[in-house]
């Protein structure tokens, strides 16, 4: 255990070492809130009460999942540029080497969020202990999910980086675009509701808007939306388990 | 062969390897045919149905900018894995080595967002084709700029993957200032006005705006549009032009930059 804890504390003193991307991720959320979300929630209006609020829980949800992205990312570089083959030479199982990146990924997403998520809370005058708790359970356990769903995916880019980063675009887009991140899915047309529901940053979104008290009318059912967000966390990451310790051996450095 | 057609050569080269990487088109082909069909559509739903024939112009306009960017990437990953060494040794000068990548950079932006052009015209009805037409030397000189500003960041990024926080930085706040998803009107009644101006002159929201009226409104083209767009490009496709010709300049006198 102490030599896992040990390989995350080194990958999270790179990640902390350069705070550039932290402070870059802040300002855009803050720029993209103050202006699209504040612009935008006047132009939706009483079509959708509350919009800027809807919305800075969409923004962090995209946080959430670039930040789950770049430990995919991280663990493919790992591969390619050689370093994955020293990892695996450390005294850790292979195992434990997916829980230091899980740990990494968490922290990284900490960071990432928490600062906006206070803020938000703090300007709306909805900063309770209980909430800022809640809802960063809520974003946890999806970044848990996209997490172990992107290390899943690596097993491409040990055949071809061009594909992965192609999969991994593609995902992005359809995820993001079908998913209730910006939009409520009652507002959504017929025909992309169902494919909405698919997507699991649909649940992730709605979850943490229910713990933060938006109007549930707009929302899923916040069990079926935990017990989702729960249940992808669980299988996605016993899938990467289950990947790293069959297919990573082996690996070649580009 | 003259200087000229080595140039045209080497534009040739690079604009083909911007068309050939596959990631990188699906990346931009699913971006922008999912913001196009989805999100406007959806976003029009929310706010009314005008918004979506509002957005799409915006949306073409955001691809201009996502594939002219892409030469701040090519150039970037020249100058970190040492292909810009190569690059010197060809028979061109620095400068044409120069104005090729930002010409290809101009016309990666430029055949991606009329394709884009051609799409949109599937879901909101182009009242004046002729139009779209004529503005395609301005995306052009458009693109050209946002390439040349690529071009500058990818020349200034000294360590790692810096470069990436620049080009995220300047994606987000080129698009968010701008009039790509509201118009000029709402941003000067809600915002500051040193803001609405700044989204007045971002060479994005001139583009936006010359689509909407000229292309699916029908309006005829507007001078003084059209050179305010020439006024803020150019000087970005200089500004990047003369970045990079010092990086290489640097390059060919101290063998580093």
């Amino acid at each position: 255990m102490n030599r896992v804890l040990n390989l995350a504390a080194f990958n999270i003193r790179v990640l902390l070492g350069d705070p550039t991307w932290f402070i870059l991720s802040w300002a855009l959320f803050a720029l993209q809130l103050a202006i699209y979300g504040s612009l935008i929630s006047r132009l939706v209006g009483s079509n959708l009460p509350n919009y800027f609020f809807f919305y800075s829980i969409g923004l962090m949800i995209i946080v959430v999942f670039e930040s789950a992205e770049d430990v995919g990312r991280h663990f493919v570089e790992h591969a390619h540029e050689g370093e994955l083959p020293y990892f695996l030479s450390l005294p850790v199982s292979r195992s434990g080497f997916l829980v230091a990146q899980a740990i990494y990924g968490v922290v990284n997403t900490l960071v990432k969020v928490a600062p906006p998520l206070l803020a938000v809370l703090f300007i709306w005058g909805n900063l309770t202990v209980s909430g800022a708790l809640f809802a960063l359970g809520a974003l946890f356990l999806l970044g848990l999910g996209i997490t172990g769903t992107m290390v899943s995916l690596s097993f491409i880019a040990f055949k071809a980086v061009d594909i992965y980063m192609a999969v991994l675009a593609g995902l992005s887009a359809l995820l993001i675009r079908f998913s209730t991140v910006f939009y409520p899915l009652a507002i959504m047309p017929n025909y992309y509701s169902p494919v909405s529901v698919l997507s699991p940053l649909t649940y992730g979104a709605d979850l943490t808007r229910w713990v933060l008290g938006f109007d549930p009318k707009y929302l899923l059912n916040p069990v079926l939306a935990a017990v989702v967000v729960t249940a992808i966390a669980v299988s996605t990451l016993s899938l990467s388990a289950r990947i790293v310790d069959k297919i990573i051996e082996g690996v070649k450095a580009a | 062969m003259s200087e000229f057609s080595r140039l045209l050569l080497v534009a040739r080269t690079d604009f083909s390897y911007f068309f050939r990487t596959k990631w990188l088109m699906a990346v931009l082909i699913s971006l922008s045919l999912s913001d196009m069909l989805v999100t406007a559509l959806v976003m029009g739903r929310m706010i009314s149905p005008e918004y979506f024939s509002f957005l799409v112009p915006g949306i073409v306009t955001v691809g201009l900018f996502t594939a002219a960017t892409d030469t701040g990437r090519r150039i970037w990953l020249a100058l970190r894995e040492g292909v810009v060494q190569y690059y010197m040794t060809l028979p061109i000068r620095t400068s044409g080595l120069v104005v090729a990548y930002i010409i290809s950079g101009g016309l990666g932006g430029v055949v991606y967002s009329s394709a884009l052009l051609i799409i949109a015209s599937f879901a909101v009805h182009p009242h004046n084709i002729l139009n779209a037409i004529l503005l395609l030397p301005f995306m052009f000189v458009l693109a050209t700029g946002i390439a040349g500003l690529a071009a500058f960041f990818a020349s200034i990024s000294r360590r790692g993957e810096i470069y990436w926080v620049y080009a995220q930085a300047l994606q987000v706040t080129l698009v968010t200032i701008s009039t790509i998803f509201y118009s000029a009107q709402t941003i000067s009644r809600y915002l500051p006005g040193p803001i609405a101006t700044i989204a007045d002159y971002n060479p994005l929201s001139l583009a936006a705006t010359a689509l909407r009226d000229s292309v699916f409104s029908g309006e005829l083209l507007n001078a003084t549009l059209l050179s305010n767009l020439l006024a803020t490009s150019l000087p970005l496709a200089a500004l990047g032009a003369l970045a990079y010709w010092v990086i290489l300049r640097t390059l060919r006198l101290r063998g580093k930059p």
